[in-house]
């Protein structure tokens, strides 16, 4: 169990520079993959304590079915990121020191958010997922990364000051830091402060999260970092944000109206985050906002808090970090050949590129969530929850979303097969680690669209969990010392 | 009429704690210089640090370490003062100093591509 903390090490012997990361996270993920299905096996999460003190006094983390699937998904993302990243384009050697260290800090940081049970552990591995994520927007400095870095950064530390701040407030109500023992505590805890403190901390992890009027930092972050980066962003940085906002609100706090307050935020993050993608001419920043769409949508699942709809946003959690890990991969490549990064000079590139562009047709066709995709499941699924607790209109919002959705991807994948080729030289064609890790992806996007109980069962325990909030509090706090 | 020192005291701590609050937004919001921006969000951080120290401290109390001097002091009534938020500071004073360590690399950075350190002249990148 002391595996949670390999990432943490892995710091330390960062010497081997290429080879070590790659081989700690491909070990982790395997760990946290069999652990997974031991968690579900017996029904019982593992608790580890660390440091010897039991909760409430000690940190703890804790591994149940639905943080233990997040971590074995972030894991997963990440080593196929490193196969990716292995020998892409711009690394050389120096900057890749730096990049894999980076790069780790970025794992350790979202893993750390998703397993800890400690507020204020949340709110350090948030810090150090964040100051990773501020340096590898700014990583190359050619272009203007440096000013997306810097945008990320101030919107970022003003939102964990924020945070901060509800963790001192929290603390003089619950005289706590323990998550578990927080929930217990928190209807002693007077209306009005309940209030303020959810406030803050809806303000400070929606930032994180891409939550609607916090998530202007995410456009320039996603397309001025390196390609990797994005993916990197996409499937652990706004999970853990998401993650974290989803505990908070579901373990946490038992506010009335917290549940319509997600719907409603969701419901507006998705509508702007399209309509904003649809305009946009820079691939990576029409990327960009169909994730933070995405986001919204998760966000808005999570507020229906029926069963099924839980259900359906993990699914989509999941299909998200897939498939906009698949667009950020072949889309890089599909920016490096063109010179502008724009949509319009990409006319033709299908035909020169043949591999990258079908990834990412495939990727574009999965996201808008056609049959035989995976994200058609997880679209199924939260619109029938949604159908069930008679949200009609909200139905009406995500069906018109899609079609949104449909026509921004469609023009892209329009231009890429039917353009004219405006000029024959291929500037940068994928590396070997590069189409390994697309067509993983691509036949995990496959293998679930076809198949999807193969992971449902999963998701269905993950999503149990979570909704099972006094067996969390039981959990944690009896267990002594593991 | 006697005044009440402790209740004065604890006035001017959580107001000057929240006034060093304001003061850092007020500079993160309004100022225009990216160092000068970089200020105020650690001024904001020290007034958050000060708020949680002022949260853990007991009035008369002594350190919280069971050392025979600390165990006889409690003996007689004396309280401890509450370590958690000591240890929690500390932290967040490693991370402030992180993130002000990383804010200032980057604004050399833009300093260096731009030639000014004036967020309003840098604008690359809109929505």
């Amino acid at each position: 169990m002391a595996a949670f903390l390999i990432p943490l090490l892995a710091k330390i012997s960062k010497e081997l520079v290429r080879i070590v990361p790659g081989l700690v996270i491909g070990y982790l993920s395997v760990v946290s993959v069999i652990l997974m299905t031991q968690v579900i096996n017996t029904g019982q999460p593992i608790i580890e304590v660390i440091g010897g003190w039991s909760p409430p006094f000690g940190i703890n983390l804790v591994f149940s079915a639905f943080t233990g699937f997040l971590v074995s998904l972030m894991t997963f993302m990440a080593f196929l990121i490193w196969i990716y990243s292995y020998r892409f384009k711009k690394i050389d050697d120096a900057p890749a020191q730096k990049y894999f260290i980076l790069f780790m800090m970025l794992v350790t940081g979202s893993i750390g958010i998703v397993l800890t049970g400690d507020i204020f552990n949340l709110f350090v591995f948030m810090e150090i997922t964040a100051i990773a994520a501020y340096s590898l927007t700014a990583f190359y400095r050619d272009r203007d990364g440096a000013e997306a870095g810097f945008k990320y950064l101030l919107i970022g530390s003003f939102a964990s000051a924020l945070m901060l701040l509800a963790i001192v407030l929290l603390y003089t109500q619950v005289g706590t830091l323990n998550m578990a023992e927080i929930a217990q505590r928190m209807h002693t805890v007077p209306q009005g402060m309940k209030i303020t403190i959810f406030t803050l901390f809806m303000v400070g992890l929606g930032i994180e999260a891409e939550m609607f009027p916090l998530n202007g930092w995410a456009p320039d972050a996603y397309s001025q970092s390196p390609g990797p980066v994005g993916v990197a962003f996409a499937a652990l940085v706004v999970k853990a944000g998401v993650y974290s906002l989803i505990r908070v609100i579901f373990t946490l706090f038992d506010i009335h109206g917290a549940y319509e307050f997600l719907i409603i935020m969701g419901a507006i993050t998705m509508v702007i985050a399209e309509i904003s993608a649809l305009k946009q001419t820079n691939l990576k920043r029409m990327l960009a906002y169909s994730s933070i769409g995405q986001m919204g949508f998760v966000l808005i699942a999570f507020g229906i808090n029926t069963n099924a709809a839980v259900f359906g946003a993990i699914f989509l959690m999941f299909n998200h970090a897939v498939i906009k890990g698949l667009l950020f991969m072949s889309g890089s490549y599909l920016v490096y050949n063109t010179p502008s990064k724009e949509i319009k000079d990409m006319a033709g590139i299908g035909k020169k590129l043949p591999l990258v562009s079908l990834f990412f047709a495939l990727g574009a066709l999965a996201i808008v969530g056609l049959p035989p995709f995976s994200g058609f499941w997880s679209k199924l699924y939260i619109l029938m929850a949604a159908a069930d607790s008679s949200f009609y209109y909200l139905m009406g919002t995500i069906l018109i979303v899609s079609i949104i959705e449909i026509v921004y991807y469609f023009r892209v994948m329009g231009r890429l097969y039917f353009g004219k080729p405006q000029n024959d030289v291929i500037l940068q064609k994928p590396t070997f680690g590069g189409i390994v890790a697309m067509s993983v992806l691509a036949v995990v996007i496959i293998t679930i669209g076809i198949h999807p109980d193969f992971i449902s069962g999963f998701i269905q325990s993950a999503a149990d969990t979570l909704l099972d909030k006094a067996g969390y509090i039981n959990n944690v706090l009896q267990s002594t010392n593991l | 009429m006697d005044i009440d020192y402790n209740q004065l005291m604890s006035i001017g701590v959580y107001g000057s704690a929240i006034g060093l609050i304001l003061i850092g937004l007020y500079a993160v919001l309004i100022k225009k210089h990216l160092t000068k921006i970089v200020i105020g969000l650690s001024i904001i951080d020290a007034g958050i640090h000060l708020l949680f120290i002022a949260i853990g401290y007991i009035k008369d109390g002594t350190a919280p370490i069971f050392s025979p001097g600390g165990l006889k002091a409690l003996e007689n009534g004396q309280p401890m003062v509450d370590p958690v938020p000591q240890a929690l500071v500390l932290t967040a004073i490693v991370i402030g100093f992180a993130v002000t360590a990383v804010a200032l690399s980057l604004v050399i950075r833009l300093y260096r591509h731009h030639q000014t350190a004036r967020i309003d002249q840098i604008k690359s990148l809109k929505w």
